[in-house]
């Protein structure tokens, strides 16, 4: 928690024990006007831009109760402060899963995944955070607590607040309980993988795959020095210069399971995939995928999100950057996650200007930073994209719910 | 609206967008009192059909200098009242805006104008083996802008999700005109999800202009059975079997014996006239695993007391089924002149509690009440039959209804699934939500619509309201 703390510009860390003292402590820093950053498990806090008013810090790490799990309704009520582990932990006692794919589970909070919108492979087949999220409760910059949805899978009355605060990064409100839509958990899970030549091939591969028989939960590209020496994934060879990996998930019932990666195999084959492998219960490489954004240091971590038609084209522009950038690609739903090796030579301004966003832009989509650890060149305009979205009424909606700015000020994409 | 501004908007209005495309001469507006929900009924001053982005965001600026209220509207299937003009003013009718603009079947969307129907973008899709996932019971007539606007349901999103989940992104017109782009067909857009918030906002934060939809893959199969159950007790007990052993089926839905009498007169599909309670039940996905999910839910629905399990026998059967199920509604007309829906949710565990108690206000109100509602979701939809001529009848349903309404929230639930608030539930926005949770609603009204010149007194309660009974303003039609 040291650690963590040191890297926003605070001195005190308020840990509130429950709901109404979070909003007692919102309060009384609406009174003072001191800004107040909101952490989680402290494993996305290079996420945004750099905080750089002094303020204090407010963890969630004593929200962390259950309030009611109804099982055999499939929905569970929690404090935001629990980690992901321990909801995963009470689920599986009742055969249950929320299938959002966290790193760091032990750490990371249900609250910061919300907070932060993150989502990993298996968003393709189970869908993304917003999806699962059915009530929530947060405190507004002047101390106010609110909730939107409730604690039934379908509700229309009033505003989505659910939605409004997934991915708003603590910005409009501090996150202190959700409810959320649970999935059964499956018979089985299995991948398979192969290897793809160039990007053009990948990209044959992933629009027979997005029209394939078989119902994949996760279509992952995968490219870069992590991946080459990934040892799960060495049995399906190792990619030729320029080359990529097509790692497939499938889940279901045992029948289902065995019957998609038959089917898969012979798709694959008739697309002259040489060693299509399929990988065991490969629960090893799973959790590799799970955990590759939060693996290893990074100068330099973002985000691409384009139509998946474009995801190849994204790979291709950072490896112009860096020809040893690390990407994990969820290429079904064309997000990609670019690790590089090195900080852009010709700084990241001109990386992202010149080469990136351009291509993004082609592809319908925009490049955000996940991580620069150094800050450097970090503006609104390299943070979120330079892009054309109504950041006007983003900012007209988060005064409104912050008037005085306290809640992770300056850190968002409000202008 | 005072005389002299009326014929100027008016005025300005068809030298906007052209006389064809303005109305309002009285017996024209007749048709734009009302949506699906009957009680509450008021005329707008004057009808506009916009045929562009362009023309609405003109439209509003229009209605801005002139200070006059606007509403949207799509088919106006809507059954809670959401495009009643409230107060008058201008209602901005989206039917004409009806292109399907896009379909792109690699990267899985399509983007349409807001009055296309529903069902034909499911037409345009035949034979591409992908659909759009949302079908609302109304889908022949709905507009997926309509959709938008109250983040519609159907039977199929116990599965596969409501309409929020379906869209990536849309065009609109704000309330002070401008014209945005949020989201689009990338699925992760930089910033504030403000897809999310507009979606079921019943048009008082925005009007939709342009709509980008998710494609959904179609599924190889369909096992479809009708559970026959002597009792509704039995019924609902099986429902809260199959979810609570972890089945998600892609559509779960039951229909009682009230219900069930109309739909046979209207379409002789040989349902049994004597059963209390079908369940439909829909698996879909891999062949592999179909008759293993369909085989748990014989099963599990015989142990609760199932007399049978039919199957569908070939897919025209099943249409038939699905048929029956949709039009439900139609055939209501031959049980009583007049009925009120119903939305409320609760949690599956509950459905058999509700039910009973629905039994147990009809029977005090002397108010006949049929089911048919989308059972694996919770979501009830008790249909309340009157003739809204009799006075005394409709103040009758009105309480059984409310009474039926504060029971889901009791069981932990919420007064509509689907339907939307609109004027009917808008007295229920105080029991359901605290004054802080309705301050933030108005806050985020207020980023978007600070004049409150866009689709006024819907959804949130009007302030000061303290305990009182919140007004109806046009419910004196009915009374």
């Amino acid at each position: 928690m040291a650690a963590v703390v040191t890297a926003l510009p605070t001195k005190t860390t308020l840990q509130p024990a429950d709901q109404a003292e979070v909003a007692a402590l919102v309060r009384q820093a609406y009174a003072d006007a001191t800004p107040l950053y909101i952490v989680g498990g402290g494993t996305s806090l290079d996420y945004g831009l750099p905080a750089r008013d002094p303020g204090m810090a407010l963890s969630t790490a004593g929200l962390n109760r259950v309030v009611d799990y109804p099982a055999r309704d499939l929905t569970v009520t929690v404090e935001a402060g629990m980690t992901m582990r321990t909801l995963a932990e009470l689920l599986a006692k009742e055969r249950q899963r929320l299938p959002i794919d966290v790193p760091q589970a032990d750490r990371a909070t249900i609250g910061g995944v919300i907070a932060t919108n993150f989502n990993g492979p298996r968003r393709y087949g189970q869908g993304t955070v917003r999806d699962h999220v059915i009530g929530i409760t947060a405190v507004d910059g002047r101390g106010e607590t609110f909730k939107g949805g409730g604690r039934v899978v379908k509700n229309v009355a009033g505003y989505d607040f659910c939605k409004l605060l997934t991915g708003s990064l603590g910005t409009l409100g501090v996150i202190t309980q959700v409810t959320l839509k649970l999935k059964p958990m499956v018979e089985q899970s299995r991948l398979m993988a192969c290897v793809v030549p160039d990007a053009a091939s990948a990209e044959r591969m992933l629009a027979a795959l997005s029209a394939s028989q078989t119902t994949p939960v996760a279509i992952e590209l995968l490219a870069g020095p992590a991946w080459d020496d990934n040892r799960h994934l060495a049995a399906v060879g190792r990619a030729p210069a320029g080359g990529m990996y097509i790692v497939v998930g499938l889940e279901g019932t045992a029948a289902e399971v065995e019957w998609m990666c038959s089917r898969l195999s012979q798709e694959w084959t008739e697309l002259g995939v040489e060693m299509p492998f399929p990988l065991g219960s490969s629960a090893e490489l799973w959790q590799d995928l799970i955990e590759f954004p939060a693996q290893g240091e990074s100068p330099l971590v973002l985000k691409a999100s384009v139509v998946p038609s474009g995801t190849t084209a994204i790979v291709e522009a950072a490896r112009r950057i860096d020809p040893e950038v690390s990407v994990q690609a969820h290429a079904g739903n064309g997000v990609a996650i670019l690790k590089f090796a090195r900080f852009p030579s010709e700084g990241l301004s001109r990386a992202l200007v010149g080469n990136l966003q351009p291509t993004a832009a082609k592809f319908h989509g925009s490049i955000s930073v996940l991580s620069n650890p150094a800050g450097t060149e970090m503006t609104h305009q390299s943070a979120w994209g330079g892009i054309d979205a109504p950041f006007d009424l983003m900012t007209a909606v988060k005064r409104q719910f912050d008037p005085k700015d306290l809640l992770n000020r300056g850190r968002f994409v409000y202008i | 609206m005072a005389t002299a501004v009326l014929s100027e908007t008016v005025k300005k209005l068809r030298a906007a967008v052209g006389v064809e495309n303005v109305l309002s001469a009285s017996s024209e507006l007749l048709v734009y009192e009302c949506d699906g929900f009957v009680i509450e009924k008021n005329s707008p001053d004057v009808v506009v059909f916009p045929r562009t982005t362009q023309d609405v965001a003109e439209i509003v600026r229009i209605c801005n200098e002139a200070n006059v209220p606007f509403v949207p509207r799509g088919a106006g299937t809507s059954l809670a009242g959401g495009c009643l003009p409230v107060g008058g003013g201008v209602m901005i009718v989206l039917t004409r805006m009806r292109e399907i603009l896009e379909i792109n079947l690699r990267d899985r969307y399509a983007v349409v104008q807001p009055g296309v129907v529903n069902v034909w973008l499911t037409n345009a899709l035949k034979g591409t083996g992908y659909h759009y996932a949302p079908d609302p019971s109304s889908q022949g007539a709905c507009t997926i802008g309509g959709n938008v606007a109250t983040n519609s349901g159907g039977p199929h999103t116990l599965k596969y999700g409501v309409t929020v989940n379906h869209v990536l992104g849309v065009e609109a017109v704000l309330a002070d005109g401008r014209i945005v782009q949020v989201g689009g067909p990338a699925e992760e857009p930089v910033g504030l999800d403000l897809v999310g918030a507009i979606v079921g906002s019943e048009g008082t934060l925005a009007i939709v202009t342009k709509v980008w939809v998710r494609l959904t893959r179609n599924p190889q199969g369909y096992r479809k059975m009708l559970g026959i159950f002597e009792s509704c007790d039995d019924a609902t007990n099986a429902i809260s079997e199959i979810i609570g052993v972890g089945i998600v089926p892609a559509a779960l839905e039951m229909m009682d014996q009230g219900i069930l009498t109309a739909i046979e007169e209207a379409f002789q599909f040989g349902f049994p006239l004597d059963a209390q309670a079908i369940l439909l039940i829909e698996v879909d996905g891999l062949e592999a695993g179909l008759d293993q999910q369909r085989d748990q839910i014989v099963e599990l629905c015989k142990k609760c007391g199932a007399r049978e399990v039919r199957q569908a026998a070939d897919e025209k059967e099943r249409l038939k089924l699905w048929k029956c199920r949709k039009q439900a509604f139609g055939a209501i007309g031959r049980l009583s002149p007049s009925y009120c829906t119903q939305d409320g949710v609760v949690p599956r565990t509950q459905l058999p509690h509700i039910l009973r108690k629905i039994t147990e206000i009809g029977t005090r109100y002397g108010v006949r009440i049929v089911n048919v509602f989308h059972a694996g979701d919770g979501n009830i939809h008790p249909i309340l039959l009157f003739d809204e001529r009799d006075a005394e009848q409709t103040r009758k349903v009105l309480q059984a209804s409310n009474e039926i309404l504060a029971e889901c929230l009791a069981c932990g639930g919420s007064v509509t699934g689907e339907h939307g608030i609109g004027v009917e539930k808008i007295h229920f926005m105080n029991r359901m939500f605290t004054p802080s949770d309705l301050r933030a609603m108005a806050n985020l009204r207020g980023a978007f619509n600070p004049r409150g010149n866009l689709s006024p007194d819907k959804m949130l309660p009007t302030a000061g309201g303290c305990g009182m009974e919140q007004k109806h303003p046009g419910r004196r039609a009915a009374m």
